[in-house]
């Protein structure tokens, strides 16, 4: 937890320096309170009640079907989740990433304490798009194919739990993600269903999209409209934020800069919506441009690595990184994706490859099995009105949706967390009006 | 004879735990999580935050001491591209440092992490009361008289009322330690940070601060308080205090399994130094206004 608090906070630090001028106009891509949800999150005095004390173990693993590892990702050589056990038989919770995260994220620890709290062995695991799990439990190394990624989490799991030592006795296995993670759990379940390894109950989406196409697509435009697309708007950018936040500490008494501050910084730099909208923007092309890299390595693909003289571990990378930043996923997607794709797998078509990143290729199994649910808010930015609806219309009763609380905005707090468990758990009713 | 016994052992600890680390599944275990401690943290760090946020603008409005400051502009602010002439050997030394953690560092870190809270605490106050004498030190040597003699004052509690510096008392009867080393000095007397450095084992940072935590060593190095510093008690302190610096230290080594992580920690590391160096600069010029507290 503590150096995920201080990953977090570095992060963080990004974030702030990822905010756009006061004067810009507004985003017209999502309300104002729904933005700022999104990047504060829950405040604290809304969080659900927690636990004291959550043991953790830090577990590594070497996946057998991982492809060669490239030179440069030598750190990456095997799998790390997180692990908290209980002393008595109990039901497993798998908790899985949003886009490009690692295994334990603030908010997977604070799913861990509550799920925790409720009598829950909790593993917790990276998005199949973190770059870590890309080069350690990947069978591609090309990540966004929504079924193939599922496998290849499913199985790594599957694998985990297998070596989990005997004292350990899972009585039931439940599985839920937020974000990306959240599509991921529902088709991992629906995989778990025809293989039937980990005999899965129920699956949670925590705010989820509906296609990762477009939610990306939309949060490009939002790079786009908050921040531009040369590398001279991402400097442009980077000066005014750097400016406001020395200003902001000249203002202050602080000539030390903690983690415990950076709310205060980040109220301090962040003010208008395009502020806010820019920082949402820029994590997650931060994500893409660590699956861009690795994807682009993986498939030979020739953008940012040159196939034939692979990276070295003491190369300079800073001009790929920003070469990379002014990458839309849209790029990927024709560059990278569709390239690997369709010379892998036969009578793939762009549209097929599409499809694929669609949560609607389990829409039969989300309609007739009652054991699925999600949880999403009304304003989320990464939906659509008419995703939404599919949503509501395909669960059929089984989703919870709030009114406030932007992109995960809401993780955490106190209805958030006992629908949850009243979902995990089989007993949800249904909202209260 | 017993010198080279201790590096004998240590030797063959590093082979065990070498092996340790290659096998194709571990677990490890971290100390637990406290969601509970940490949550009531935060609620009352934004009440405190709403506070100061409050009395800054009580502040500004009454004395307008906030627009004395000539504000940073856009033009400024230092290049994106980081000034890094040693990156070659820079990323030798911070995958070094990454191997060093896992074969070392940490495991030791996690063993110590394993004695009970009360000695690790001793251990940690220990330790922080030595630092307490170059700390007098160097706010003597910039010119800062007031946090010298708390400094000093922490010391002599300490050392005497808390038992050799085991308990901090001084904290608890409300006067707590603030740290500063030469590298602080360096800084107050217009020293640059001068370019990106990964040092050995203590990591990612630049010249100045890395020098500046040498020259404070080697000070304590020749005062040798209680001749702890030089001999067959050093060679025992020394690895023991790093141990403990490592234990209280939450970075992580390629936590982010990014490719681009030496780039990120280097424009961060970076970044941060600059700011911190201007606001300091800052505070100096205008610490004389009266309105404006005791600072840091």
């Amino acid at each position: 937890m503590k150096f995920t608090r201080s990953a977090g906070a570095l992060l963080g630090l990004l974030h702030l320096l990822s905010a756009q001028a006061a004067d810009d106009p507004p985003t017209g891509l999502a309300d104002s309170a729904a933005l700022r949800a999104t990047v504060y999150g829950t405040p604290p005095q809304d969080i659900a009640p927690l636990p004291p004390l959550v043991p953790l173990q830090e577990i590594d693993i070497k996946l057998p079907w991982a492809r060669p590892l490239p030179g440069v990702l030598w750190f990456d050589r095997r799998l790390r989740v997180w692990f908290s056990a209980q002393k008595q038989p109990a039901p497993l919770a798998i908790v899985i990433a949003g886009t490009g995260a690692e295994g334990n994220t603030a908010k997977q620890a604070l799913l861990r304490a509550t799920l925790y709290a409720a009598g829950y062995h909790v593993l917790t695991m990276p998005s199949p798009t973190n770059p870590g799990f890309i080069a350690a439990a990947s069978s591609t190394g090309v990540a966004g194919d929504l079924m193939q990624d599922s496998h290849d989490l499913y199985a790594a799991a599957a694998e985990i739990i297998a070596h989990l030592p005997k004292k350990v006795r899972i009585t039931e296995v439940d599985i839920l993600g937020y974000s990306l993670g959240g599509a991921h759990a529902a088709v991992v379940k629906s995989i778990d269903a025809r293989e039937q390894r980990l005999k899965i109950h129920r699956a949670v989406m925590i705010n989820p999209p509906v296609s990762l196409f477009d939610s990306m697509g939309r949060l490009d435009r939002l790079f786009t409209v908050s921040i531009g697309n040369g590398a001279e708007d991402v400097d442009r950018l980077y000066r005014r934020m750097f400016a406001r936040l020395a200003n902001y500490y000249r203002a202050s008494d602080q000539v030390r800069l903690e983690d415990t501050n950076l709310m205060a910084a980040a109220a301090a730099v962040l003010r208008t919506d395009a502020d806010f909208a820019a920082a949402i923007a820029l994590t997650f092309r931060l994500a893409l441009v660590d699956f861009f890299y690795e994807g682009d390595l993986y498939a030979g693909t020739g953008i940012v690595t040159d196939p034939r003289h692979p990276p070295q571990p003491g190369d300079a990378t800073a001009a790929v990184a920003q070469k990379l930043l002014g990458k839309s996923f849209d790029d990927y997607f024709n560059e990278v994706f569709a390239p690997y794709y369709l010379a892998h797998r036969s009578g793939a078509t762009r549209d097929s490859l599409v499809a694929g990143t669609r949560l609607s290729i389990i829409a039969e199994t989300l309609r007739s099995d009652g054991d699925y649910y999600a949880q999403t808010n009304s304003d989320d930015l990464i939906l659509d009105a008419g995703e939404l609806a599919w949503l509501r219309t395909t669960l059929a009763g089984r989703i919870a949706v709030y009114d406030h609380g932007g992109h995960l905005g809401n993780l955490g707090d106190r209805q958030q967390i006992a629908d949850m468990l009243a979902m995990l758990q089989g007993r949800w009713q249904g909202s209260r009006p | 004879m017993s010198v080279t016994a201790l590096r004998l052992c240590l030797l063959a600890a590093v082979l065990l735990l070498g092996g340790c680390v290659s096998r194709d599944f571990s677990m490890r275990t971290l100390p637990p999580d406290t969601p509970a401690a940490d949550n009531a943290a935060a609620v009352k760090q934004l009440q405190v935050m709403q506070a100061e946020a409050a009395a800054a603008a009580q502040r500004a409005a009454a004395s307008g001491a906030a627009n004395v400051l000539p504000p940073l502009t856009a033009a400024d602010v230092p290049s994106l591209t980081t000034y890094d002439p040693w990156e070659r050997l820079n990323r030798f030394t911070y995958r070094f440092n990454a191997r060093f953690d896992d074969f070392i560092f940490l495991p030791a870190a996690d063993t110590y992490r394993r004695l009970p809270g009360v000695v690790r605490s001793g251990v940690h106050n220990f330790f922080s009361n030595l630092t307490e004498v170059v700390t007098t030190l160097n706010y003597a040597a910039q010119l800062r008289p007031a946090p010298a003699v708390r400094s000093i004052g922490r010391f002599a509690i300490n050392s005497t009322m808390g038992i050799g510096g085991l308990f901090d008392v001084a904290t608890a009867a409300h006067i707590p330690g603030v740290r500063t080393g030469f590298a602080q000095t360096m800084s107050r007397w217009g020293v640059g940070p001068g370019p990106y450095l990964v040092a050995p084992l203590l990591g990612p940072s630049n010249v100045r601060d890395t020098s500046g935590f040498v020259i404070d060593y080697g000070v304590n190095y020749g005062i040798n308080i209680l001749d702890l510093y030089r001999g067959l008690s050093g060679w025992v302190l020394t690895p023991l205090a790093m141990v403990d610096l490592r234990a209280n230290t939450s970075f992580r080594y390629y936590s982010t399994g990014s490719p681009f992580e030496y780039d990120a920690v280097r424009f961060l590391v970076v970044r941060k130094t600059l700011i911190e160096d201007d606001a300091q600069r800052i505070w100096h010029t205008a610490r004389r206004d009266p309105q404006r507290p005791a600072g840091p």
